[in-house]
């Protein structure tokens, strides 16, 4: 089990490795006005003298080593447009825990509903409910999330007059972007719960619970949904990558001070620092999810044994 | 040639001739046709008349649902494709103007028809110089009142009021629009009024201009006087001296949408075809290497965890960002991130199969890989292939509604189904929200008909279906 946990860290570490490397290469292949304020106004003297400092005349690997360096105390380089000076870091501590707070409500909320949805599906097979999930489903993973979420936005505020934009401390704001982020993976679990649980109803230990007269709610409750819902837990990860991106266009949209609408902010103002630093602070959300989900599934369900997942690899 | 004849050969001779008589006589070339296919014989013998693709498409018809996305999605896609050969067709990037005031003719409501208002015959119009053999530009305004001006109502109407104003006379609107002040009584004519807002006298009580702009008729239908006409017929005013409708409506700069519409859909089906292809490709051709070579297992499988572990969307941004925004630049950052999961599956179904007998039978025949991975192999994930494919276009094409919404994507010079919603979005609650609700419609309808169909042609493709 240790070893296993530590091979896996291992691994990912190495991954973080790559990705950042990678990124910090291909941010440096930008137009160098991404790293100055008011580049027109510049004088050619003043330019290099901003890029010598910044050391971006130096090796692509001595950057690097210095990138990491850098990295390694906390210090993720300064804002050259967004906020002019201020460090990355701080920008970003400000701003992270709203949006970390916003996606761990959706995912609660995709839970609360997708479970329910999914079940109610298995049971009510070919009747309302499944027709109802079915529409649903194909509805919210054909039509691109960024389509619908403009529809849920205005229809929200002009029909249930909920407030169009975000405000921090006003409970009816917080509606309409946790419900729109939250869409994408309530259908994604009922979508896998109801699969798992027609599988599972479909076995013979099933039958012969009902041969024996177990009423059918127990054999839902007790053992269809308890069994798949272990295999439910391998999505966490996934939806995880699903609001980390769904939050991206949310918080834009709704104007929320959080990371996601950050990095659109950045991405039209050219910031390079702060797009390096976002894009990297993303893909290390992706890497920490992947583990949890792995990890999550060993402490959830003792069957699973680590060896025999590595073997099938 | 043999010498002499043993005596067994001379028994056995007449024999065999009495044999092969008789085999003639039994067996005959009638025994030798092919005989048509029997259900019950069939049965009887182990054989049946399965085939794999015409089960397929058995089952794939059985689907009405499906059934009927794709037959509008092959209309959808065909009707992309002939629409700029059709007649009466603008420009998609053209900003129409009037041809007199030189104005962009923005936000026009869609209609069927650019005839704005019938003038019935005998009606008398203003002439505006405009220099066309065919057409003639007119409105029925001939005068107009400034605001807070005095003039006479001569007759009062609950729409229209009669007025006489600088030796003019005609109507004005009488509505919330122009806020006419009047007296206690105002059936008392006639007697002096102003309004707050400047008014247009027009010769009839019926508005023919475009909001104040000229119209367009054809000249034969008038007969001209200097600056005035008189219809000789029933005329249609019309938006342009042309024919042409905004099916669409225009956009604020005055483009005609439902060109822009069909040429977004253009590339948007392009971006998600292309996208969709070289994924598969790529995807194929990776996944049979990682599944079948055994000693690049180890690395492609590093590999695909490195990448794995980041969101899509991350490389998407950053790809995009890289890079100038064009529509090679979104097929590539898609296609940088979309191989993955088509070389994981391929490479999942390569390894279960690889090692079956028929696969070392093969082998053993002396076939090549090659030979093997395109004959044995591949056949079998041609259903999930095409599942595959079916639905990175509707990815593809989401994919890029995203990348034009964070400021990424295609410029307004190239329509796409993202950068239309993108820019209908600022429309959405003012009565132009029609600008985003074409191109939404017809997104939604590709989108969901290419997930529906590929999801239905998978499970008829799954021999599991098939009875």
């Amino acid at each position: 089990m240790t070893k296993y946990i530590l091979k896996r860290l291992g691994t990912s570490l190495l991954t973080l490795l790559i990705i950042l490397t990678v990124v910090f290469i291909l941010v440096r292949q930008m137009p160098i006005e991404g790293y100055f304020d008011n580049f027109d106004k510049l004088d050619q003297a003043v330019i290099n003298a901003r890029l010598q400092q910044l050391g971006l005349r130096d090796p692509i690997l001595v950057q690097l080593k210095d990138f990491f360096v850098r990295l390694l105390h906390g210090d993720l380089g300064q804002s050259a447009r967004y906020s002019v000076g201020v460090p990355i870091t701080a920008i970003i501590a400000n701003k992270a825990p709203l949006s970390i707070r916003m996606g761990v409500i959706s995912m609660a909320l995709s839970l609360l509903l997708g479970i329910p949805l999914g079940a109610a599906m298995a049971r009510s097979k070919s009747g309302f409910w499944d027709k109802f999930g079915t529409v649903f489903i194909v509805f919210v993973s054909a039509v691109p999330s960024a389509v619908y979420y403009i529809y849920i936005q205005s229809f929200g505020s002009s029909l249930l007059g909920f407030p169009m934009l975000f405000s921090r401390d006003d409970w009816r704001t917080w509606i309409l972007p946790v419900f729109s982020m939250s869409l994408g993976n309530t259908a994604y679990y009922a979508m896998w719960l109801r699969r798992y649980m027609v599988d599972e109803m479909n076995k013979d230990y099933v039958r012969l619970a009902r041969a024996k007269g177990v009423k059918n709610s127990e054999i839902t409750m007790r053992h269809v949904f308890r069994n798949s819902f272990v295999p439910m837990i391998q999505y966490i990860p996934t939806s995880l990558l699903y609001t980390v991106s769904g939050s991206i266009y949310i918080e834009s949209l709704y104007s929320v001070p959080g990371m996601g609408g950050l990095l659109v902010d950045v991405i039209t103002r050219q910031d390079n620092p702060m797009v390096q630093a976002l894009v990297m602070i993303y893909s290390c959300i992706g890497i920490v999810g992947m583990i949890l989900g792995d990890l999550l599934m060993v402490v959830i369900d003792p069957r699973i044994s680590l060896k025999r997942k590595e073997s099938a690899r | 040639m043999k010498l002499f004849k043993r005596p067994k050969d001379q028994i056995a001779a007449p024999l065999e001739q009495g044999v092969s008589a008789e085999i003639a006589r039994l067996v005959t070339d009638a025994d030798f046709v092919v005989a048509p296919y029997n259900p019950d014989e069939g049965e009887r013998g182990g054989y049946s008349n399965y085939s794999y693709w015409g089960s397929t498409f058995r089952s794939f018809f059985k689907d009405k649902v499906a059934l009927v996305f794709l037959i509008t999605l092959v209309a959808l896609l065909l009707f992309t494709i002939i629409q700029p050969l059709l007649p009466q067709q603008f420009e998609a990037n053209v900003i129409i103007d009037h041809p007199l005031t030189k104005r962009q003719m923005s936000n026009v409501a869609p209609a069927w028809t650019n005839v704005i208002v019938e003038a019935p015959a005998g009606t008398a119009l203003v002439v505006h110089p405009f220099d066309n053999d065919l057409w003639a530009a007119v409105d029925n305004i001939v005068a107009s009142v400034k605001a807070r001006k005095e003039f006479t109502v001569l007759e009062y109407g609950d729409e229209w009021c009669r007025i006489a104003y600088d030796g003019a006379e005609g109507y004005v609107r009488n509505d919330f629009t122009t806020k006419i002040k009047f007296p206690e009584d105002p059936l008392a004519t006639p007697y002096a009024a102003k309004s707050n807002f400047a008014l247009n006298v027009y010769t009839t009580p019926a508005d023919m201009s475009n909001k104040g702009d000229a119209l367009f008729v054809l000249k034969r239908q008038l007969a001209i006087d200097g600056d005035t006409a008189v219809t000789t017929e029933r005329a249609q005013l019309r938006l342009l001296p042309d024919t042409r409708p905004f099916l669409f409506g225009t956009n604020s700069a005055g483009q005609d949408l439902w060109a822009k519409v069909w040429s977004g859909t253009r590339t948007s089906l392009f971006i998600g075809v292309t996208v969709a292809a070289l994924q598969s490709l790529i995807g194929i051709l990776i996944g049979v290497l990682w599944g079948y070579v055994k000693a690049l297992d180890r690395l492609l499988t590093e590999i695909y965890n490195v990448i794995d572990n980041i969101p899509t969307t991350i490389v998407l941004i950053l790809v995009s960002y890289i890079m100038r925004p064009s529509v090679q630049t979104l097929i590539l950052a898609m296609t940088v991130t979309g191989w993955v999961g088509m070389a994981r599956f391929v490479r999942n179904q390569v390894v279960i199969i690889r090692d079956r007998d028929y696969n070392l039978a093969s082998r053993c025949l002396g076939n090549s890989t090659a030979r093997i991975i395109t004959r044995n192999l591949l056949p079998y994930l041609v259903s999930v292939i095409m599942l595959r494919l079916a639905l990175a276009v509707p990815g593809a094409i989401g994919s890029e509604v995203f990348i034009t919404y964070i400021g990424l994507g295609l410029p307004l010079s190239v329509p796409s189904l993202g950068n239309l919603i993108n820019e209908g979005r600022k429309m959405i609650s003012t009565s132009q929200s029609y600008q985003l609700v074409f191109p939404t419609i017809i997104l939604s309808v590709i989108t969901i008909a290419f997930y529906i169909i590929g999801n239905a042609f998978a499970d008829a493709a799954d021999p599991k279906n098939h009875l």
